[in-house]
């Protein structure tokens, strides 16, 4: 070789040699990966569409010919008595692990359980440790979701989107996986101030509250004791809140149907205890002083003692009322959060407000409406600084009078949405102040590009995330 | 209330807010309608409503050369800005 040629020759040896050395150590990390059958998923991903990840995973059975069991054998013994060793035991080295001197994956050839083989091995004065080689799963990394018995689950769009009906796959609160973490608690109680609620419904039945036995009858100056057995109605100042609309039914159930007792569908909350207040009449609508004195009893109900956490309010109009602003800023220094309607007028709110939604207050959320595509409903109200969230609210299956379940519309069905989550989050954390708790939702958010300058957090609720 | 209740019950109730007889009211329609909330799209001073989009109709008279719109379900009637202000009726 001419000396003059010497050193190119050398340093393309090199890169030569570095090449293929790499290329061997890509093709062993592939063949490790597949062999444990799972892939890795983007951190942003992982809340989205783990579902069908997992189920989707590419995994692969062990191969006859893949490793089955890892053997450490002790200091000093060569490589040649392993090969003699393995051999003896109609085996055969797969593969060294260079970091740890001694550790072998060994494939018996014979197919024998890896147990067996390992157990074979420990028996020997020249090993150290010998085990089963393990399959490690996706479920070690990501949670399962949970997915309720309820026989019409399949069609609640708003907590597990599959796609169907001209949807989009994924735009959901995420709710399967926020069950992973609670299902909800019956030491929540959430108000639902509407029509009433069905107290009777089957869906509900098991998760209507009732006065604690330790907590005094309703006391108020005018009507005297109201012997509020499930709730209170401000109508006709009475103790009966059952519904004669169907609203405030189909808001409950979307909160609080029980959830996994195959019956009809599930609320985001399976286990809750739903507080029915009655303040609109059989057509839908009442008054500010019904509501008034609705808002008060629960007031008064959370200083008995009650854990009255959030007052869910589907309804309002474009006439602000002081006297209620008021009611609600007590019930936000009580510990309760107000979540509210933006309205269905398809207006912006920071020019035209919607109330309760639009009183500036530390415990009110408003909240818009979403289609199964993460789209603003077309009627919904918006606004980037007085509408602070959105939550599914087209078609939304619920529960309705007479036993019954009907798909609905507006933002009455979307606020519940928000309650329920709020609900959730209590019962994970039952200390929580209104002040985090209110935080903690905005902050749960999946951004949109849909709602970009229409609602402050700029997202739609997630239920993982606000229970993480 | 059927739909045909409610427009005769329009009738009346225009009639008597004009003070006009029935048969001066010319021009009816009544359509199908989806509404915003629960109060008709119409609510009335102090009044709040539960936000579902809900179905009802809309029944249009004319008395002279006014046009007037009423709106109704199976629970209510409405008068919708009349002389800038929403009745219950």
């Amino acid at each position: 070789m001419n000396r003059n040629n010497f050193l190119p020759h050398v340093a393309l040896a090199l890169i030569l040699i570095l090449v293929a050395a790499f290329a061997g150590q890509l093709r062993r990390w592939q063949t490790q990966w597949k062999s444990r059958g799972f892939r890795i998923i983007p951190a942003e991903e992982k809340w989205r569409e783990p579902i069908n990840n997992i189920e989707s995973a590419p995994y692969e059975p062990r191969q006859a010919n893949a490793p089955e069991v890892m053997v450490k054998f002790k200091p000093g013994v060569s490589e040649e008595a392993i090969e003699r060793i393995t051999q003896g035991l109609h085996d055969q080295v797969e593969d060294e692990i260079e970091a740890v001197p001694g550790l072998d994956a060994i494939d018996d050839l014979d197919d024998v359980d890896a147990e067996t083989v390992a157990s074979e091995y420990r028996k020997l004065p020249e090993v150290e440790y010998a085990e089963a080689v393990f399959e490690i799963e996706a479920d070690d990394f990501a949670p399962s979701p949970v997915t309720p018995s309820d026989p019409q689950f399949s069609a609640q769009w708003a907590l597990l989107n599959d796609g169907s009906r001209g949807g989009t796959k994924g735009a959901d609160i995420s709710a399967t996986y926020a069950w992973t973490v609670t299902t909800g608690s019956d030491k929540v109680v959430v108000a639902v101030l509407d029509s009433g609620v069905d107290y009777t419904h089957t869906d509900l039945a098991s998760n209507i509250w009732i006065r604690p036995n330790n907590v005094p009858a309703y006391e108020d100056r005018e009507l005297g004791t109201i012997q509020d057995f499930h709730g209170f109605n401000a109508v006709d100042d009475s103790a009966d809140p059952m519904d004669d609309n169907g609203h405030g039914t189909h808001c409950a159930g979307i909160i609080g149907a029980e959830g996994g007792n195959d019956i009809g569908i599930a609320g985001v909350n399976w286990k809750v205890q739903i507080m029915p207040l009655k303040f609109m009449n059989k057509s839908g609508y009442g008054t500010t002083k019904a509501a008034i004195e609705a808002i008060n009893y629960v007031i008064d109900r959370k200083k008995a003692g009650v854990n009255v956490r959030v007052i869910s309010a589907s309804w309002g109009s474009t006439q602000k009322s002081r006297a209620l602003e008021d009611v609600i800023r007590k019930a936000g220094e009580a510990g309760i959060l107000f979540v509210a309607a933006s309205g269905n007028a398809s207006t912006n709110n920071d020019r035209s407000p919607h109330y309760p939604s639009s009183y500036n207050l530390p415990n009110v959320i408003s909240v818009a409406a979403l289609d199964r595509n993460d789209q603003l409903a077309t009627f919904s109200n918006y606004g980037v600084k007085s509408v602070a969230i959105a939550a599914p609210g087209v078609d939304i299956l619920s529960t309705w009078l007479g036993d019954e379940y009907e798909e609905k519309s507006g933002t009455s069905m979307a606020t519940p949405v928000i309650s329920g989550v709020a609900a959730l989050i209590v019962a994970h954390n039952p200390n929580i102040s209104v002040d985090q708790l209110r935080e903690k939702i905005l902050a749960s958010v999946d951004p949109l590009d849909s709602l970009k300058g229409k609602v402050a957090t700029g997202g739609r609720i997630n239920a993982a995330k606000a229970v993480k | 209330m059927t739909k045909e209740e409610a427009t005769e019950k329009a009738r009346q109730d225009l009639a008597k807010r004009l003070g006009i007889q029935e048969s001066q009211i010319t021009d009816q329609s009544v359509s199908d309608s989806d509404f915003p909330d629960m109060a008709l799209g119409a609510a009335s001073s102090g009044e709040m409503s539960g936000q579902m989009m809900s179905k009802g109709w809309k029944i249009h008279l004319k008395a002279g050369n006014q046009k007037y719109e009423y709106r109704a379900d199976k629970n209510q009637l409405r008068l919708y800005q009349f002389k800038g202000k929403n009745y219950k009726i």
